[in-house]
């Protein structure tokens, strides 16, 4: 509320300060609005050709799980499930993209050979040794997924918080200290008309009370030259 | 730290990828999902060591409002969803819809 603001210079002072901070804050976290939607393009560009491929990575599989269901039986493809004794692991490390954090996931043990698997060879099938090879590409494309949309996330979460503030900027603070900058200028300059015409009215007024005591001399003057030539009569 | 992918899901979906050495994995059957699925996906969200979690995207509308809200916006670990096309999982495009104003995934439809 411009009310609340004491309508002085050193506050018009502070509100100036205050305004140009604000409006080179603003500026610079549009800048970074900006940056961030560019860089969010290119990343959701590279997303939806891994979402893609993952999709068709996803299609084969179970295409091929289906078949191994089907011609060696459910319970031989579970029994080769859970066999497996070489699991994926995933580490993370970061990367900085305009401030943001993101993470760069590197795998191993995703991709098995025969007698990595633990099943044996002769206790599985080619249906199966297949469907294992498409489920071990698919994870592939699932890490690189991840990566990306985990990417993805961040920059958006980034891109709504420079977003929130840009807004808060321009819809909330700076009006506000526009508003309290006029307001102290209106009451400013009112002060100093009331200031002039205060002034302006102090020297009518003495004036007036110099052209009256002048008067009131001259009249005194006026009257002691009438006395005198009477007494010297 | 290494961290594990993690699998959601019916016995079915989840077969495949535990062929490809996939360790942890929470089997909810179909009829049950309503009744399970929450959970399941909630123990996995508190599990510190799985780095990534595989889910059907018609799985998603199997879980409750918070639990679905949490796992979407979950960072670590992060949800990867299948079957949903080249889309992404709804929470990704509603939140791009916020952030960026514009529905980017539409030409996906």
């Amino acid at each position: 509320m411009a009310k609340d603001v004491k309508p002085t210079r050193k506050n018009l002072m502070a509100i100036e300060d205050r305004i140009e901070l604000s409006e080179r804050g603003h500026d610079t976290l549009e800048q970074k609005r900006d940056g961030l939607i560019m860089e969010f393009m290119d990343i959701l560009d590279q997303a939806q050709d891994v979402r893609s491929d993952m999709a068709d990575d996803y299609e084969t599989a179970q295409r091929k799980i289906d078949m191994a269901r089907a011609m060696e039986g459910d319970v031989a493809v579970r029994g080769a499930a859970a066999a497996l004794k070489e699991h994926p692991e995933i580490t993370t490390q970061s990367k900085n993209i305009m401030g943001v954090v993101v993470p760069q996931i590197e795998s191993s043990k995703v991709k098995k050979s025969l007698d990595e698997r633990g099943y044996g060879l002769l206790g599985s099938s080619a249906r199966i040794d297949e469907a294992a090879d498409a489920y071990e590409e698919l994870l592939e494309s699932v890490i690189l997924a991840a990566e990306v949309e985990t990417a993805m996330k961040k920059m958006l979460e980034e891109i709504e918080t420079t977003k929130r503030r840009v807004n808060a900027l321009e819809f909330t603070l700076l009006p506000q200290l526009y508003e309290n900058q006029e307001y102290i200028e209106q009451k400013l300059e009112e002060q100093e008309r009331e200031e002039i015409f205060r002034l302006k009215k102090i020297k009518a007024k003495k004036e007036e009370e110099e052209a009256k005591e002048e008067a009131e001399a001259e009249a005194a003057a006026a009257a002691a030259a009438v006395e005198e030539p009477e007494a010297a009569d | 730290m290494s961290q594990e992918i993690a699998v959601v899901g019916s016995p079915e979906f989840t077969t495949g990828f535990r062929l490809a050495g996939v360790r942890k994995f929470e089997n909810v059957p179909d009829d049950e999902k309503d009744e399970r699925l929450d959970d399941a996906v909630e123990r996995t969200l508190e599990d510190e060591t799985t780095g990534i979690i595989v889910m059907h995207d018609a799985d998603l509308d199997h879980l409750s409002r918070g639990t679905r809200e949490r796992v979407e916006g979950s960072i670590e670990p992060v949800l990867v969803t299948l079957g949903a096309g080249g889309a992404g999982s709804g929470g990704l495009r509603d939140q791009i819809k916020r952030a960026i104003g514009i529905d980017l995934m539409e030409e996906d439809d």
